[in-house]
């Protein structure tokens, strides 16, 4: 590994950019308008949002976290101290979802979104618009947990949501049911940035930008991603489940069910530990970014570092169960999971070596993102260290539930947090063109660590104390004490870190393009902030080092317009920057939440509240349709990709590859719902099970009704090949009228169960039936909304003059609607 | 078009597919012996889907790497599904 397969820039000799002269005739007002932070679309903006709201959930979650603390300040019995009982509980629940979903995910998307296109010569992100949408779902569903406040109470039964206690028997406030939907919504965020990211990053690289060399920050976003977009399916299923047995009646979760609390664990935990190394992934690449430019030198062992991460990234999908050690699950899969784990801790090992030999090898420099992030090393390595206790059977009998847990996830999430704090230092310059105030930031650190290590260390030598409660025994009293002095110190330090960067923004001085000697990534080879297209050329890493090509040299025609508002002169193509589609979705997405939230086993509350739900749903819902419509009939370009690198995607165009993407999360969300419905099936008894329709054969009809619908797709597609208006439409009319049977005969089936008394909640058979199709028949129906507007754009000749490919990818998604049923039919029609 | 005939032929065969699965059922196969029954009836549904996977979504003409994309969430639904249901045996 020589240095030339490490991209260098040229170390901020690109300065001579206009920093702020961002309005170029992209109809984006200057930054100083509210306007622009609503309808822009441009990366480094979307980031700045997500790191701002992100802040803002800290010390939400932060002032949970002091109620929790002054609750803990002595042992008590219900009743005493600052809180009651469920407001502790609803504390308690909503500072780790807060924490976890609000806080540490979406700072890490700031960074993603701001720093990985400058990191990879991108200009934007393949599809910006949908960038900002992921920004105003997960804004959206951070006030849907600001709004379960005040729904009677918001989710009190821990952040893990367990089962049965997760049920409207145990849970029944409308409150709690907002807090599940924003997870969904926020779900679908990442589920959309998801897809954005891994196209970006997999297909519009600069030209020599292999990723072999891909800077460690963007390695580490890349695999976060993925995760992500697995994980998250999960994620989406499970929460799925839940507001159906919350909203509709089933009863997947009920304490009548067999396995359905063992259920829950299962697919939230299959998701939960992919989600601590999606928190945990873009620290460690911030982390190894600020190591390298702080010790001057390359991370040792740069291959063999990504080849831990990509190898950590694909066994945290498969060591789930040690979550589970003390649910009902057998002893050999709890030896299986052990294994596992200690498997996964293998490579961590070897990363945390590397970044300790790099330090031992370069010559330190400790600025406040250096200290920050060494400081977060030191920390990771007490959580791992004593995680590894929890991953064992036997002292995990011991350990579960009490506050060794607490204190080890801390060290481990909060270390995380550590080095994005750092990150945030790192890059402050960059994104505001301001400097910090060093002395300011190292006094925060100071102040940090010390307030970090009272808090969380007393934890493990209180940890006979059980988690979530606030009554302990009274030996415990003084590290309890400790720990709520600890948390204070700690929440001081955020405000010094707030004040520090809040008053360097209005008040310090300008930063250069590079104020770090030794850094080596490209956004340091840009003016701080970089101009809206990023750079004053086309970047290329073809020669060896990063060389931005004039726009005389730009040949490569797949790139659109550097320079967005000259495009008459140079006869480049317009790229656009805004669209109001996304913020009106997020709007509606928050409208449609509040509204259904009010629906509590297939009933609204009587009255006034009841007709202010359903009123509330109807908006939402017509109005989410008619912005999503709306962004879809939007004329907006964006940059392509292959231009550069595409591995391994080339030759598939950035659309289609989204939409493969998507149906990769698609294939989880669908496999969750019919794992979870043959795991309960498993738990029942399998061969006692018998199918809910008696008859196989409406069921065959629709088999045979689908597959027509995909072949007629087919045709459609043939027809646009030969640009014949008529032949498109009469093929998506076939379509749209098989789709329309289809539901048709579901609709009689699912009317005769009814009429027999089968309902939703008569028992797990039928949940898991009506449910499993029934995500699919929205499916079916998306499908058939997608086909009508298809029609209506095809009878203008949409298709026949232009390119077929929207039809194309319309026909991946129905002929993946169409393979679904083809697994639904047999599982819950005939065996 | 050549290939219309292709997927002309495609369309016939899931049909033929669909009802053997259909007809597996009707002669009380699954009574008979249930675990060869149902392992035929999943070894069909497979079959359809990696036809409608391979040639109407055209993945056989693709980059083999969108394969392996949908492969890894497919074998994400693998691992939950047959760890969760061994977990409780
Ligand atoms: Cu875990």
């Amino acid at each position: 590994m020589t240095d030339e397969t490490q991209p260098r820039t040229d170390g901020g000799t690109a300065t001579a950019l206009p920093g702020d002269s961002h309005d170029d005739g992209s109809h984006l007002p200057p930054r100083w308008s509210i306007k622009r932070w609503l309808i822009t679309t441009n990366h480094k903006d979307v980031g700045i949002l997500y790191i701002v709201t992100a802040m803002f959930f800290l010390v939400f979650g932060g002032m949970l976290a002091l109620l929790i603390r002054a609750q803990m300040w002595a042992p008590r019995a219900p009743g005493e101290g600052i809180l009651s009982a469920m407001a502790y509980n609803q504390a308690v629940s909503l500072h780790g979802l807060i924490m976890v979903f609000w806080f540490l995910s979406p700072i890490a998307t700031g960074f993603g979104n701001y720093i990985v296109p400058l990191q990879i010569g991108a200009e934007d992100l393949a599809f910006p618009r949908l960038n900002a949408l992921s920004y105003w779902l997960y804004l959206a569903s951070g006030l849907m947990v600001f709004a379960s406040f005040f729904q009677g109470s918001t989710f009190a039964g821990g952040w893990t949501l367990y089962a049965p206690l997760n049920i409207p028997a145990f849970m029944p406030s409308i409150g709690a049911t907002t807090t599940v939907f924003a997870i969904v919504t926020f779900c679908a965020s990442v589920t959309v940035g998801g897809v954005n990211f891994i196209t970006t990053i997999h297909r519009m690289r600069a030209p020599g930008l292999t990723m072999r060399s891909l800077p460690l920050f963007t390695w580490s976003w890349l695999l976060t991603v993925w995760m992500m977009l697995l994980a998250f399916a999960a994620l989406l299923a499970a929460c799925m489940i839940l507001l159906s047995d919350r909203l509709l009646g089933t009863t997947y979760f009920a304490m009548t069910t067999d396995g359905g609390s063992v259920l829950w664990t299962h697919l939230f935990w299959f998701f939960g530990h992919p989600e601590v190394y999606i928190v945990f992934f873009p620290a460690l690449g911030a982390m190894a970014e600020i190591f390298q430019t702080f010790s001057g030198n390359r991370i040792v062992g740069r291959k063999w570092f990504i080849v831990s991460m990509v190898l950590v990234a694909l066994q945290s999908f498969i060591v789930w169960m040690h979550h589970m050690f003390l649910t009902s699950i057998n002893l050999e899969v709890k030896t299986l999971f052990m294994a596992t784990t200690i498997g996964i801790s293998l490579p961590f090992d070897l990363m945390v070596f590397a970044l300790i030999y790099t330090l031992i090898k370069g010559r330190i420099r400790w600025d406040t993102p250096m200290l920050y992030a060494f400081g977060a090393l030191v920390l990771f390595i007490v959580g791992g260290i004593t995680g590894v206790f929890l991953g064992a059977v036997v002292l995990d009998y011991e350990f579960r539930g009490t506050y060794w847990v607490v204190a080890h996830f801390h060290y481990v999430m909060v270390s995380g947090a550590t080095a994005l704090i750092g990150a945030l230092f790192y890059w402050f310059p960059k994104i505001t063109g301001k400097t910090y105030n060093e002395f300011l930031g190292k006094v925060s650190f100071a102040v940090f660590f010390t307030g970090f290590n009272l808090l969380y260390f007393p934890m493990f030598l209180a940890w006979g104390t059980p988690r979530r409660v606030f009554a302990y025994r009274p030996e415990y009293l003084v590290w309890h004490r400790i720990a709520s002095v600890g948390a204070v110190i700690l929440g001081i330090s955020f405000l010094l870190i707030i004040y520090n960067l809040t008053k360097s923004l209005i008040s310090g001085d300008d930063a250069a393009a590079n104020p770090w000697p030794y850094s080596t990534t490209a956004e340091w080879a840009v003016s701080s902030p970089p101009p809206l297209e990023n750079f004053p050329g086309t970047p290329s890493y073809a020669s060896g080092a990063l060389e931005f090509l004039g726009s005389d040299d730009d040949g490569s025609g797949a790139a659109a317009a550097t320079d967005g508002g000259h495009a008459t002169e140079h006869e480049e193509v317009h790229v656009d920057h805004a669209s109001v589609w996304p913020f009106v979705t997020g709007v509606f997405s928050f409208v449609t939440v509040i509204g259904l939230s009010g629906l509590q086993v297939g009933s609204y509350p009587a009255g006034l509240e009841g007709l202010f739900y359903q009123a509330t749903s109807v908006v939402g819902v017509v109005g989410l349709i008619s912005a999503i419509s709306a962004m879809g009939y939007e004329n907006f370009t964006a940059h392509e990709g292959g231009f550069g690198e595409t591995w391994p995607f080339g030759g598939v165009e950035n659309t289609k590859m989204g939409m493969w993407v998507f149906l990769a999360s698609d294939v989880v969300l669908f496999g969750a719902f019919i794992g979870a419905s043959i795991f309960l099936r498993v738990a029942y008894g399998w061969t006692n099970w018998h199918p809910v329709p008696h008859n196989p054969i409406p069921g065959l009809v629709n088999t045979y009704l689908l597959l027509s619908s995909s072949f007629s797709v087919i045709l459609a597609l043939v027809a646009a090949k030969k640009h014949s208006r008529k032949g498109i439409v009469a093929s998506l009319v076939i379509t749209f009228v098989l789709g329309l049977g289809f539901l048709v005969n579901k609709g009689i089936e699912w009317l005769e169960l009814f009429h027999e008394g089968v309902w939703l909640d008569s028992g797990v058979r039928a949940s898991t039936y009506f449910l499993t199709t029934g995500l699919h028949m929205g499916h079916v129906i998306a499908g058939l909304l997608i086909t009508a507007y298809l029609i209506w754009r095809a009878w203008n000749g949409a298709y026949s003059e232009g390119s077929g490919e929207t039809l194309e990818y319309f026909g991946l998604y129905w002929h993946f609607v169409d393979i679904v049923w083809l697994f639904l039919f047999p599982l819950f029609y005939i065996v | 078009m050549a290939r219309t005939k292709l997927y002309t032929g495609i369309y016939v065969a899931l049909f033929v597919i669909a009802t053997m699965q259909v007809g597996i059922e009707q002669i009380g196969l699954l009574e008979e012996s249930y675990v060869l029954a149902l392992a035929l009836i999943t070894a069909f549904s497979v079959i359809k889907a990696v036809i409608v996977a391979g040639y109407f979504q055209h993945l056989v003409w693709e980059p083999r790497s969108l394969t392996y994309v949908m492969m890894l969430g497919f074998v994400g639904f693998l691992a939950l599904t047959v760890a969760a249901s061994y977990s409780i045996q």
